[in-house]
């Protein structure tokens, strides 16, 4: 119900939702004075209970459950549990599983950087408002909801992509194949070359409409002026139509995020993890403490008080009473906030590209799109080598074993950041299951101290123009985020 | 957008040119099994009647029957489909936000009144008042019967509108409860699966935007053209399942030779979907090809059935005394036990269907 603005004096306040093309639901209650927001409240307005629903069960059953919290990280959500439930039984897939396993996962992960890029961020810059702008035409044309060419071309590429998923998945989403053990598809030399040719026609569109260029080329470069020149240089492409707007409009200003970036590692190969683990902290690199996350309670609708997730609860306050806002939580970490997602994932890395968009260790409007550019141009090239790592004469799944008692973590690093699940079994059966999903960390309400959560910082300054019912920058800076709000409350 | 504007006018703004419009028409005769000779007759609905506008509303979900509604199978049917619907109210692809959505949804009821179908992903959930699914600031169910109230038909989409799907397990700690359930006065068209393969979603929405009518029906709602056979009918393990040769587990020689997944969990035997025939993502795979037993996603409580990794299930949808043991039992015996126990229970399907007498759902009328 967007719009309910009634002015006392110079202060405003602005309902913004129901957001569109974000997955699940959104609300954003916007404070403004004069020209730009002072305070932004951010609510999830859906709850469901699954981790009320996975007590009691079989814990093989998460993995049918948890994908179903969404249908577009459905595999990151499988893989958390996955990761779990190995660690429960006390075993890790062969090699062959490994490499299955993380180029299912990669598929999902690039799809919905494609999407987000295409359908959910670009969309905005063909705005009325920026008629103006020399570019309007251009990305008009290009990015229009559902009418732009490049929109179309995304979604037939995504489609053309997820032939993966039918190889190696079966289905998409809600994927059942992926196994504490491995896989459960055992794909022969004809599947892989099926496999090998789809992420090359996958690449194809990459280098012709999205990049203009090879991928290596783009993961080659290290500074935010070889990024410009790049732009500027060849033939017209997608990414370079958004690096000549992020420059007109000053995108790298616009919604700082937290100056901690923390990343749970991307892909776990036999002998190496891609895009590795770490907390970034004013641009200086250290490991995540784990015993330090709590959930806050204070601002959410759930009674309880903050725990960390192996104790903590979800316990729906049906009063829903003031001061909470939101079903969401707020994870905080030794107290603070932290911003996850693919520039968190791409500069724990350290990748020199990643590093140069943040601002003062802070990531930005322009360093999120930045961010999961890159790691399009650095996955499909992996993706490729874990195909040709796959040898067809060894097995891809281990034998299960029973699971009677025990604790364990998941993590995983979804499209949008760090996910992690925390399992206790007793007697065979779900004791406890908590779930922390990427925009958990990202949209949270405020804590017990009053900290806003990062993307509610984020949108503090953030300028409205005279008479905007949907202040366009408030727009670009939630979607700067790619907020997955199914995960978030879940 | 006056009222008189066509399907065909709409796809010819939206950039489609006539030689798509007509292969179009010729794909969707194919998809819903009908002869060469329908392919003008579409065309000519298309080309004269006026366009059925579309709301698609969201409620408690994750977003996946609209996840594989856009990966339709081929990329001119959806976007023909896509561009039918696009005019009205999707609040996951449309471009409006805020209030503008909200007035966009309002506009298309007041102005089609009577005359759009209502698409619903999702379901309400009733307890404490719906509160636990909030759109524009009130409970989805009230959105809900908003817009059913001057609806022509609806459409369940996926498992979750259909029959509350995992969100509904115990304890369905929101209370989220399926549509028919809520709106109880409209004619509502089921189309289960979690997500439905996109192939089905956009073969009945066509279906009901070309001809202006809704589906021939099974007793449960759920459009017959689709969902009359069990996935075990036309699975290609089933051969495996004759012969015996199982898999019994997902690491043995059996697994890795494509045998029958029924004892690690298959409920391919009751589930009636088209996974097997049409398949997923572009008709490359479905569950059982990449090893992994059928859940059963398209079937009402899938989810409170127990473990999926269980070897033996009821399975009292058939309504018989027959149940999984004896089934499983006999399978385990000896092959013409197996063919035998399921030829009486196919026997006893169709006599059901039978007695069930026609459930052809009255033609709409506008």
């Amino acid at each position: 119900m967007g719009g309910g603005a009634d002015r006392k004096g110079e202060t405003r306040r602005l309902i913004a939702g129901p957001f569109n093309r974000v997955e699940g639901d959104l609300e954003v209650r916007l404070t403004i004075e004069r020209d730009q927001v002072v305070a932004a409240h951010v609510n999830s307005p859906l709850f469901r209970g699954f981790e009320a629903i996975l007590a009691g069960k079989d814990p093989r059953d998460a993995l049918t459950i948890v994908p179903r919290i969404c249908g577009i990280c459905s595999v990151s959500q499988s893989m958390a549990a996955q990761h779990a439930l190995a660690e429960l039984q006390g075993i890790a897939p062969p090699p062959n599983g490994l490499l299955a396993q993380a180029v299912v996962h990669a598929a999902e992960n690039l799809a919905d950087h494609l999407i987000h890029f295409h359908v959910f961020f670009m969309a905005d810059f063909a705005r009325q408002i920026y008629a103006p702008r020399p570019w309007f035409e251009e990305v008009h044309e290009l990015f229009a909801a559902k009418t732009g060419t490049a929109v179309r071309a995304a979604i037939e590429a995504r489609a053309t992509l997820f032939h993966v998923m039918g190889i190696l998945a079966g289905k998409w989403p809600h994927t059942l194949s992926l196994q504490p053990g491995g896989v459960t598809k055992a794909p022969d030399a004809r599947d892989r070359m099926r496999l090998l040719a789809t992420v090359r026609q996958f690449r194809a569109f990459c280098e012709k409409q999205l990049f203009g260029a090879p991928l290596e080329e783009v993961a080659a470069l290290e500074t935010a002026d070889a990024l410009q020149a790049f732009a500027e240089t060849g033939g017209p492409a997608y990414a370079k139509t958004y690096l000549r707007i992020a420059r007109d409009l000053d995108l790298h200003d616009a919604g700082l995020g937290p100056p901690r970036l923390m990343s749970f590692g991307g892909y776990r190969l036999p002998d190496e993890t891609v895009f590795g683990p770490g907390l970034l902290r004013d641009g200086r690199k250290e490991e995540i403490d784990f015993s330090a996350i709590a959930e806050d309670l204070s601002h959410s609708w759930m009674l309880g008080e903050a725990a960390h997730p192996a104790r903590g609860e979800t316990v729906p306050d049906p009063q829903m009473c003031e001061p909470g806002y939101s079903w969401c939580k707020a994870p905080r970490l030794t107290g603070e906030t932290v911003e996850v997602g693919a520039i968190a994932r791409q500069a724990n890395d350290g990748h020199p590209l990643a590093l140069a968009m943040l601002r003062d260790g802070r990531a930005n409007v322009h360093g999120r799109i930045v961010g999961r550019l890159l790691e399009i141009a650095r996955l499909v090239p992996a993706m490729e080598s874990w195909v040709r790592a796959m040898d067809v004469s060894e097995p891809f799944i281990l034998h299960p074993r029973r699971i009677e008692d025990g604790a364990a973590r998941g993590l995983a690093e979804a499209a949008r950041g760090s996910l992690g699940h925390w399992v206790t079994v007793e007697k065979g059966r779900i004791a406890h299951y908590q779930i922390v999903a990427p925009t958990t960390w990202n949209f949270s309400p405020r804590d017990a101290t009053g900290a806003p959560g990062p993307l509610e910082a984020a949108l503090e300054g953030a300028p409205v123009l005279r008479g905007e019912t949907t202040p366009v920058s408030v727009q670009h800076i939630v979607r700067s985020f790619d907020p997955c709000m199914v995960c978030t409350v879940h | 957008m006056q009222a008189t504007e066509t399907f065909y006018d709409v796809m010819r703004r939206q950039g489609v040119t006539r030689r798509s419009f007509l292969k179009f028409c010729s794909l969707t005769a194919t998809a819903l099994g009908l002869g060469p000779a329908f392919v003008p007759k579409i065309a000519h609905a298309m080309e004269t009647k006026p366009r059925t506008p579309v709301i698609w509303v969201h409620g408690l979900e994750c977003t996946c029957c609209s996840e594989s509604f856009i990966r339709s199978a081929h990329p001119l049917v959806k976007d023909v489909v896509l561009s039918m619907i696009s005019l009205d109210y999707d609040d996951t692809l449309m471009a409006a936000a805020g209030h503008q959505a909200e007035a966009a949804l309002e506009d298309t009821i007041r102005r089609y009144k009577g005359n759009y179908i209502l698409a619903v992903e999702g379901n309400p959930p009733l307890n404490e008042d719906g509160m636990y699914c909030i759109v524009g600031g009130k409970p989805f169910v009230d959105q809900l019967r908003h817009a059913a109230k001057d609806a022509k038909a609806i459409i369940s989409w996926g498992s979750c509108a259909s029959h509350g799907c995992v969100q509904a397990a115990r304890p369905n700690p929101t209370r989220a409860t399926p549509v028919h359930q809520v709106i109880t006065d409209k004619p509502i068209i089921k189309v289960p699966g979690c997500p439905p393969i996109a192939e089905v979603m956009t073969g009945v929405i066509t279906y009901m935007l070309t001809f202006d009518r809704i589906p021939e029906l099974d007793r449960t709602g759920r459009p017959k053209m689709f969902y009359s056979q069990r996935i075990h009918d036309k699975c290609y393990r089933r051969p495996h399942f004759d012969a015996g040769q199982f898999v019994e587990a997902f690491d043995d020689e059996g697994a890795r030779r494509g045998y029958c997944l029924y004892k690690v969990g298959c409920k391919g035997p009751t589930t009636y979907n088209a996974c097997s025939t049409v398949r997923w993502n572009e008709g490359t795979s479905f569950p059982i090809q990449a090893g992994h037993g059928c859940i059963g996603c398209s079937e009402d409580g899938f989810w409170d059935k127990g473990s999926w990794y269980a070897r033996l299930t009821d399975i009292n949808q058939f309504g018989v005394e027959a149940n999984a043991d004896k089934i499983g039992m006999t399978a385990a015996i000896g092959v013409g036990g197996a063919i035998a126990a399921h030829a009486a229970v196919s026997a006893l399907k169709r006599a059901q269907v039978k007695n069930n007498g026609s459930s052809r759902a009255p033609d709409l009328e506008v």
